[in-house]
């Protein structure tokens, strides 16, 4: 009975853990989703600080756009 | 207990077209595909910054091809109709777009194939999956005629 219990317990919560799928990133993909919500300038603005934090520039950004690529 | 392995393995929905792997014949009948013919199926969606920069690179690609012996199809993936219909017409518009393209946008076809990224191609010959290329490569017209040469 105490088996029954769990296995219906994680097949209900299972349901919270689907996955995103490659062709599924339609809203993730929005330049709204960028760090600094699109907005250039605070974009500019913490890559400044990173930049000079960490006394290099460049390889702030990931690969494949966010459309899952790569 | 081998029964509930089985049953959350069918569940979890990890099946995937593999290089090797046979389509079904509702997918050949849904891509309209022919024996003896290469087809390169490529997926993508407006959305997909990677897939603009390679729609390009394609059409390119397609301008070579004798296409007799090999097709490209365009799987459009985008959830809207409309919105797909107006990328298509601005990228025939620029010339970016000169092979056939079906839309998807229930996402039936992807889901059955289930790539791991987009863009991604498949080379399918006699309803064979040949190859997978996932992700946007800089270079793919010329990597598509290479390719092509080594599967005559």
């Amino acid at each position: 009975m105490k088996t029954v219990f769990i296995i219906i317990t994680l097949l209900l919560f299972m349901g919270c853990a689907k996955e995103v799928k490659p062709w599924e990133k339609e809203t993730l993909a929005k330049q709204t989703m960028e760090d600094g919500g699109g907005n250039s300038l605070i974009k500019q603005f913490e890559e400044h600080i990173y930049f000079s934090k960490e006394a290099s520039k460049g390889g702030g950004g990931v690969a494949g756009g966010g459309c899952g690529c790569n | 207990m081998k029964y509930l392995i089985v049953t959350l393995m069918l569940m979890s929905n990890i099946w995937a077209y593999d290089v090797g792997d046979s389509l079904s014949e509702e997918m050949v009948s849904h891509l309209e595909l022919k024996d003896d013919k290469v087809y390169v199926v490529d997926f993508f969606a407006s959305w997909c910054g990677s897939c603009q920069k390679e729609l390009p690179l394609m059409t390119k690609a397609n301008l070579n091809l004798n296409h007799d012996e090999v097709e490209i199809i365009g799987i459009d993936v985008d959830k809207d109709p409309q919105k797909a219909a107006r990328f298509q017409e601005a990228l025939k518009a620029e010339g970016h777009l000169n092979f056939r393209v079906i839309n998807d946008p229930q996402n039936l076809i992807i889901a059955k194939f289930n790539p791991l990224g987009m863009p991604t191609l498949y080379y399918i010959k006699n309803k064979k999956v040949l190859k997978i290329i996932t992700g946007a490569i800089d270079n793919i017209d010329q990597q598509i005629h290479n390719d092509l040469k080594m599967m005559r």
